[in-house]
């Protein structure tokens, strides 16, 4: 199970009521209140971390630096080689955030523009050329949802796998 | 021509010698001490003087001059070597060369007497592989003056003289069409030493003096590696210049040149508005000493046996692949057309077979030729202007693997025929072709008597952007009636690599031409093209033999003029012209 939330504090205070609800009727109303905090400032602080680290990964991305320490390891998924760099759109949905129940994993979707790069075939003298120039490439940028999973290793959030979709 | 060091035949593959690095000292020395030649007297500007010139990249040269053609340098406090030098001035420039004596390298200084900045062409041999290319690596910097601040200002690459065109004539009566389509590189077409039949490319670089005086430099690589560097005076049309090479005899080119031009016009420039930078072409991450991209046609194409072509068609002849399946080269061709499908009728070339064709659908035919037995073929087609079909196909069994690309005007009864094949005497793979003119048999066709298709010099002069699929858009430059030049953008739409090959030209109808090119020395691509100048749009076909096979494909573009060069007055239009 997992708890689905917003970047927005306005948000999450709703979900996080929602979600305290059915407990409720079973526990003392002191006891609930503390316990009712403390999840919701670890999902808080869990949600600032991995928003950190999605920024880190963005800004690696966007110039063009080892991106791999931000990984849960050498296997974890990498988005392909053909996406040349990866903006928030802001004209999309929010970014959404959500912490799994056992604050172990957690998954990120985030509204994107990315541009993706097509490597044009050295069968042509043309695209021969265009390479020799350091070239032939050719650039367009899509809007696509970007699905983040994340696992925390050693008390640390990680990305272990990227992912795009079409929207 | 007599005496010419190069061959008789102009074509992209004079065979220039692999000289040693010894082979290359040995030849310097002398000159290394003499100076360069000069057609004109030169200038004893310096004569007396001392010059030190501080460099960005940390080069201090100090120069002293012991008379008109001895100097005394010392490179960043080293100890001093003499050697002879030459001088030319024009106006405020001033350019001198030399040699370092024992080495085989030397310098070439343009200095600005006016700001006292200064572009350094340090030059070397032997840094490539193939020892007689010319290296350099540029250095901007200026002349010190003792108690004056260092100035700020530089000369600076830059792509202002992209577009520009000239006709030189040097003070040895050399002539030269010069041709700036790039801000990388550069095509000259050599008229005195060559016949203008073929025109070259070259890496170039393009300086800023100011605006009224640039630097230009092209090496020639591929070819005798010989460095060319001058400096110009766009107002009055004058040029003061370096060569330092060696030519198809192997005999030491080192002179000093002035030269005057005609002015050929401009054509377009594509960046935007505002973007006047040079180095359109960065060098690769973490270039050595004065490396550049290039384009090396010769060293990096397939080079085939006849054995070898007849097994790679053998295993793969693929003839107008699906969309996608082939080339980049139609992204952006004319629909097929289906004229031909069903029609009966015999092309009859007047220095060529009797071609008869029994068309099944708009993808199939029979042929057979002078009466021989019928052969069945895949073909497409186009209609590039209402009556006028441009067609191919692939004769099976003919020994040279011939390819028949053909535009047949059914308004006019005429036919022109690009017979491309393989089997040529350099490299195998690389398509040869022939021009046939013929006339048009069919039902409701009326014959045209004796008039023909005939070659045009109607697009020389012209430049043309094709734009084939997003990202691949060239420009084709009819620099020669027998040759062409072809440029690639870059991803700011400067003028980058650029390469040349033969051509010919057909006039079809007004405004419309067939032409081909030969990727000569550089793929064996053998290109055609019908062009449509109203409509803005090609239709054509391209054949082609490599590793892969033998291919046959279309090719179609949106085309945008891009401006023309006065001249058609400096060729002489040969009618015939069949390359192997």
């Amino acid at each position: 199970m997992s708890t689905p939330s917003t970047s927005s504090r306005r948000s999450f205070l709703k979900v996080g009521a929602l979600a305290a609800a059915p407990l409720a009727a079973a526990v003392p109303a002191i006891a609930l209140a503390g316990q009712d905090h403390m999840a919701r400032a670890q999902r808080l602080q869990d949600e600032a971390e991995i928003r950190a680290l999605h920024q880190a990964w963005l800004r690696k991305t966007a110039t063009g630096t080892d991106a791999s320490a931000l990984f849960v390891g050498p296997k974890a998924g990498r988005l392909d080689p053909a996406v040349g760099s990866v903006a928030a759109d802001h004209a999309g949905e929010p970014d959404r955030i959500e912490v799994a129940a056992d604050g172990q994993r957690a998954n990120g979707r985030y509204a994107s523009v990315v541009e993706i790069e097509t490597e044009l075939p050295r069968t042509t003298t043309l695209t021969q050329m265009a390479h020799a120039q350091g070239g032939g490439v050719v650039s367009h940028s899509e809007r696509r949802l970007l699905k983040a999973e994340y696992v925390r290793t050693a008390g640390a959030w990680a990305i272990g796998a990227l992912a795009l979709e079409r929207v | 021509m007599p005496g010419t060091p190069y061959p008789k035949q102009p074509m992209y593959r004079i065979d220039y010698t692999k000289l040693t690095p010894e082979q290359i000292l040995a030849r310097l020395g002398p000159a290394a001490t003499k100076g360069p030649a000069s057609a004109s007297q030169m200038s004893d500007a310096f004569a007396g003087k001392s010059l030190k010139i501080v460099t960005d990249k940390g080069s201090v040269l100090s120069y002293r001059f012991k008379g008109p053609n001895k100097l005394t340098l010392s490179e960043d406090g080293g100890k001093p070597e003499d050697a002879g030098y030459g001088a030319l001035t024009h106006d405020k420039l001033a350019l001198f060369a030399h040699l370092i004596p024992g080495a085989q390298r030397g310098y070439a200084v343009v200095i600005d007497r006016k700001t006292n900045l200064a572009t350094v062409f340090e030059l070397w041999f032997s840094g490539y592989k193939d020892n007689r290319e010319v290296q350099r690596e540029i250095h901007q910097g200026y002349v010190e003056q003792a108690g004056t601040p260092s100035p700020s200002a530089r000369h600076a690459a830059t792509n202002r003289m992209e577009g520009h065109a000239y006709h030189w004539t040097q003070d040895t009566g050399i002539e030269t069409l010069e041709f700036y389509p790039s801000a990388a590189y550069s095509h000259f077409v050599e008229l005195t030493r060559q016949g203008g039949e073929l025109g070259y490319c070259a890496p170039s670089d393009y300086i800023k003096v100011d605006d009224d005086f640039y630097i230009y430099t092209r090496t020639e690589c591929e070819f005798s590696g010989t460095f060319t560097v001058y400096a110009i005076d766009l107002n009055r049309l004058q040029q003061i210049g370096l060569r330092l090479g060696f030519d198809a005899r192997d005999q030491l080119d080192y002179s000093l040149f002035r030269g005057e031009a005609d002015w050929l016009g401009q054509i377009a420039q594509f960046e935007k508005f505002g973007d006047v930078a040079g180095n359109v072409v960065p060098p690769p991450k973490d270039a050595k000493k004065g490396e550049r991209r290039l384009y090396r046609p010769f060293l990096t194409m397939p080079k085939m046996t006849p054995a070898q072509v007849n097994e790679a068609v053998a295993k793969k002849t693929s003839v107008f692949p699906p969309p996608g399946a082939g080339p980049q080269m139609a992204g952006n061709a004319l629909p097929s057309s289906d004229f031909l499908a069903g029609k009966t009728l015999t092309l009859r070339y007047d220095n060529g077979p009797v071609m008869d064709y029994r068309i099944g659908g708009p993808e199939d035919l029979e042929w057979r030729k002078d009466g021989g037995a019928w052969t069945k073929a895949r073909y497409k087609a186009w209609e590039p202007a209402p009556g006028v079909i441009n067609f191919g196909h692939l004769l099976e069994g003919e020994p040279d693997h011939d390819g028949h690309m053909i535009v047949a005007d059914f308004d006019n009864g005429l036919v022109t025929c690009f017979r491309g094949h393989l089997n040529t005497p350099y490299f195998a793979n690389e398509a040869g072709v022939k021009v046939m003119f013929g006339v048009i048999e069919a039902e409701g066709v009326a014959t045209p008597g004796y008039e023909r298709h005939g070659f045009t010099d109607e697009l020389l002069g012209r430049a043309l952007t094709w734009n084939y699929a997003p990202g691949l858009t060239s420009m084709h430059l009819y620099s020669t009636p027998h040759a062409m030049s072809w440029i690639i953008f870059t991803g700011d739409d400067a003028g980058g690599l650029e390469w040349s090959g033969p051509a010919s030209y057909v006039k079809i109808r007004d405004q419309l031409y067939y032409m081909y090119w030969l990727e000569e020395a550089c793929n064996g691509t053998l290109g055609t093209i019908v062009i449509n100048l109203r409509t803005l749009h090609d239709s054509g076909i391209g054949y082609h033999c490599g590793n892969e096979g033998l291919s046959m494909s279309s090719v179609g573009a949106h085309m945008r003029h891009a401006g023309r060069f006065d001249i058609v007055k400096y060729s002489q239009l040969k009618t015939e012209r069949t390359p192997a």
